[in-house]
Formats: structure tokens, sequence, C-alpha cells
């Protein structure tokens, strides 16, 4: 589903973030990146969404070689692949249901579909009482349920999450966890980074360890404690 | 159809969201496009006025009463024949002492102590329309040639030329108010695009995260930057044709100077003005969104936390 392929990023001004990287994730998989701040694991995930381009190396995506893909075929890229950040990035104008069904209304879908997926989405992650509140009457968990939901709402093969629970607490932080496992046993495939100790051995899924921009290990169920920190 | 909706909902969403910013625009643009307009509309005033004035007769030759001294009886037709086959003369007519008195009373009508004159002391003359008005040194050359016949030469090429170099002048300028508020128009909407783009850059990084493309993305801005365009020039040419129907009306007694421009010219170049307030609109945003867009090809430019 996804693959890098002795991936190397180097930022202006010499900073290496990712460090001759290959990695295979399968369709189905769920994988934490994890590591110390700066250690790539954000680089990995934005060049996963082609938001930044590669220094050397192949990223593949859903069967697409991502590092050839023309500018203007990006947002298509983007539209299989939901994304989670660890600050929301919600419409603060926009209602619950407003900001889920915005996913949708980009890409053109009728009204008539997006009610009812909207309603379904907003269910799964078990918001149904606030599709009319707006960002600001909601916690912190809250707003992530929402940024989840809009990533999902699309159904799409891929999620890459960056720090999704790195502004909550560890108890709203399982409540985040619970629902990407859900959809991760819906077939999604799940990348995501963190340095949450507890939640990583918590899942016990796939972890690949970066430091520097260099993987440490790659852990078929491994623990965060091996990952080099 | 429902897209074309969802991006109208969002453009008019986004005008009443940043009213401020939008009024400002419309601000923007209607001041450039009044002052061009304004300009464009002074420039036809004057053209009409120099046209009228250069119309109709250029060169007055008084002349001295014939059969009198040393001047032959037919001395007026036969100059008049002589200079009507001049080739610098478009046309030439007489007028005889009666026709002067006729005129002389329609001019001073009303003001008696004026009109009591002996209207024999009032000079036949020969009206000449010149061809080309520059050429009136010429005519006034000649008819100065027959100092047997002609009492006076008086031309008020002078003052027309004058006027022609001022017209030419004010032509240019102008034209190049025009060129420079119209383009300053443009570069406030830029501004202006470019602030509300900076406003809103958390939704467009958001529009950009869930696979809009660029175009997608400038459309409201697109139709943004049309909607205050139109709305600034429409306020322009109307504010413009407002006081202008106002000064021409005042203006309506005023014999010598012309103030309508007529209705036609603000049809033409208010129609010119509105797809110009348009078109300056979806360039400045065009302009606005195109280097932040390039900027942020990604969904955040900026280097991710930790690794810079």
């Amino acid at each position: 589903m996804i693959r890098l392929e002795h991936v190397t990023k180097v930022y202006e001004g010499g900073t290496v973030a990712a460090n001759d990287v290959s990695l295979d994730i399968q369709k189905g998989e769920f994988v934490f990146l994890v590591g110390a701040s700066g250690s790539g694991k954000s680089t990995l995930i934005r060049l996963m969404l082609r938001d930044e381009p590669v220094t050397r190396g192949k990223v593949w995506v859903a069967g697409k070689d991502i590092t050839t893909l023309p500018k203007w075929k990006i947002p298509y890229l983007r539209r299989s692949v939901g994304t989670v950040f660890q600050d929301y990035k919600l419409l603060q104008n926009k209602t619950v249901a407003e900001n889920i069904a915005f996913a949708l209304e980009v890409l053109g879908r009728p009204r008539s579909v997006i009610k009812p997926q909207v309603d379904q989405v907003i269910e799964l992650v078990g918001l149904s009482e606030m599709g009319g509140r707006y960002p600001r009457q909601l916690s912190g968990g809250e707003q992530q349920r929402v940024s989840v939901a809009r990533a999902f709402v699309n159904r799409p093969p891929i999620m890459l999450c960056d720090e999704p629970t790195g502004n909550l607490d560890p108890k709203t932080s399982v409540g985040i966890m619970k629902l990407l496992d859900r959809i991760n046993r819906t077939g999604t495939t799940i990348v995501m980074a963190t340095h949450d100790h507890a939640i990583v051995d918590a899942m016990q899924r796939r972890v690949v360890g970066l430091d520097k921009g260099l993987v440490t290990r790659d852990d078929q169920t491994g623990r965060y404690e091996g990952g080099g920190e | 159809m429902s897209r074309v909706f969802f991006l109208l909902r969002e453009a008019m969403h986004n005008l009443r969201r940043n009213l401020l910013i939008v009024v400002g625009a419309i601000l923007a643009v209607f001041i450039s496009l009044s002052l061009a307009f304004g300009a464009l509309v002074v420039n036809e005033v004057l053209k009409i006025n120099t046209l009228a004035w250069q119309e109709g007769v250029h060169v007055i030759a008084f002349l001295k009463d014939a059969g009198a001294n040393g001047v032959p009886s037919d001395g007026h037709q036969t100059l008049l024949a002589d200079v009507r086959s001049w080739e610098e003369v478009k046309d030439a007519f007489y007028v005889d002492k009666a026709a002067a008195w006729v005129e002389y009373q329609q001019i001073f009508q009303g003001q008696d102590e004026l009109l009591d004159i002996d209207p024999s002391v009032l000079p036949a003359s020969i009206r000449i329309e010149l061809v080309d008005i520059a050429l009136f040194p010429s005519v006034k050359f000649k008819l100065e040639q027959h100092q047997d016949v002609v009492l006076r030469v008086q031309t008020a090429a002078e003052e027309i030329e004058q006027l022609q170099n001022l017209s030419k002048v004010l032509n240019v300028f102008g034209l190049g108010m025009a060129i420079v508020l119209g383009a300053s128009a443009v570069v406030l909407i830029a501004n202006t695009i470019r602030l509300a783009i900076y406003a809103r850059r958390d939704e467009v990084e958001i529009m950009k995260l869930v696979g809009a493309s660029n175009w997608y993305i400038r459309i409201p801005f697109l139709l943004e930057g049309l909607i205050e365009g139109l709305a600034g020039a429409a306020t322009a040419v109307f504010m413009v044709w407002l006081g202008a129907s106002q000064l021409a009306r005042a203006g309506q007694g005023f014999a010598l100077f012309r103030l309508d421009v007529g209705t036609q010219f603000f049809f033409r170049w208010g129609l010119i003005f509105l797809l110009f307030g348009a078109g300056a609109g979806v360039v400045g945003s065009l302009l606005g969104l195109s280097r932040y867009l390039r900027e942020s090809d990604g969904i955040g430019s900026e280097v991710p936390t930790g690794v810079a």
C-alpha cells in the first residue's frame, strides 16, 4: 500500500530528516512511527502526502510513484489519503457537520450523498448530538474526533496521522486510539507518528523506530521502549 | 452543479465574513476607477468643446464699404470669388451690412444702449472656414494683400490651435491617468485578495489537505475579486455619471461651454469600465493567489517542528 525506497530528505540548511529510509507497508496495516522530536517522523508523513518532495529515492502510495507525480495530480493523491494532525485543522466558522461535509463538498459530491455519509461518520466517532456545534464549543478530544471523521468520511484506503494524541490527555487519547483501531479494522491502512509510549505499548502493532532520519528498528508487534529514544 | 453552488455559496459566505476587507477593496476600485472615468469625462468635455469651436468660421475679413474710398462697387464679390478659389479655404460666404446689423441685433438683444447705433457703421464681411485650421496664417497673409478692400482681418485660429494642443495633452494625460489608475486598481485588488487569503490561510490549507485542486481553491477568490471589481466599477460609473449629469444640468444656460457628454458616451464607456473592473478583480485575485499557492503548494510550507 505504501512503499519507501531509499528515501532521503535533506532540508535547506543541510538538516537530514530522512536518511536512506526503506519501508514497505501492506494494506490494512497499523504502523507506528516512533522517535524523539526531530527524528523525522513528521517528515515521513509529509513525504507520503507529497507535502514535501524527496531529495532522493522513491515513494509509492496506493501503487503510484508519487515522487514523479505532477503538481496538478497531488490533490487526487490526497483524496485517497485521510490525514489527522495534532492541531486538528478544523474550520472555526463551520459546524462539526459542515467541517466533515467540507471534505466531500470539495470533491463535488451531491448533497444527497453528503448528508447520509456525514451522519454516518458522525455517529461512528460518537458525536451524534454535536453536529451543529462549532469547534470552539468542543473539547480537544471531541475536536480530534471531528478531524478523524473528516479524514475518514471519504473512506480513504490510507490514513496518515501525525501526533493525533499530542494535545490530548491520556484518557482522551485512548478514545481516539480506539476510534483509529476501529477504522483500521475496516481495512484502512493507518500510519501514525507518535511519541506516546503508553499508546504504542497498548496497541501492540508494528513499530518503526526513527532516530535522526535513520530507521533504527522495525518490529511487527513492538513496544515503544525498543525505539532507541 | 452541486460544485458550482458550493463555490458560489463559499464566495458569498466569504464576502459576508470579511466585510471590512471587501468594503476596502470595493472602495479602492471605486476611487481608482472614479478618477480614471472622471478624467475621461473631463477629456471628452474638452474635446467636444474644442471640436465645436473648430467648426464654422475661422477667419473673418471685415471689408471697406463698396463704391466709396476707391473701393469698386463689385470689389466685395470679386474678393469673395478670389477667396473661394484658394486651396486653403473650405467655404466662404458674404455677410453684407444689412445681415451684419441683423446679427448685431441678435447678439445684443435686450441691451438697448448698445443697439442705439447707426447701422451703417457696421462693415460687411467675408466669413471663411478653412480646410485645416493650421493654414490660417497663409490665408491671413493673402487677405492682408488686399488692403484696398479689406478693412481688418480677425481670426480665432490661434486660440483654437492652443485648444487643440491642450486637447492633445489632455488626451495623453487622460489615457495615462486611466492606465495608471487602472493598474493601481488591479494592484489594490491583488493586495486585498492577498489579505483575504492570509486571513483564511488555515482554510486554504485545509482545502489542500482534503484534496482540493488549486483551481478549486482559486474559484471562490476569483468570484470575490470579480464581485468586488464589478461593485467598485459600478459605483464609480454611477457616481461619475451622477456628478456629470448634475454639472451638465447646472451648465445648461452656459452658451459658450457645453458640459453634456451624452448618454451614448456614458453607456459605451460605462460598459468598458464595468468590464475593466470585473477584469481587474479577476486579474488581481489571480495575482494575489498565484504567489500564495506557489509558495504553499504543500499543506504547510514550514519545516516540521523539531527538524529545522
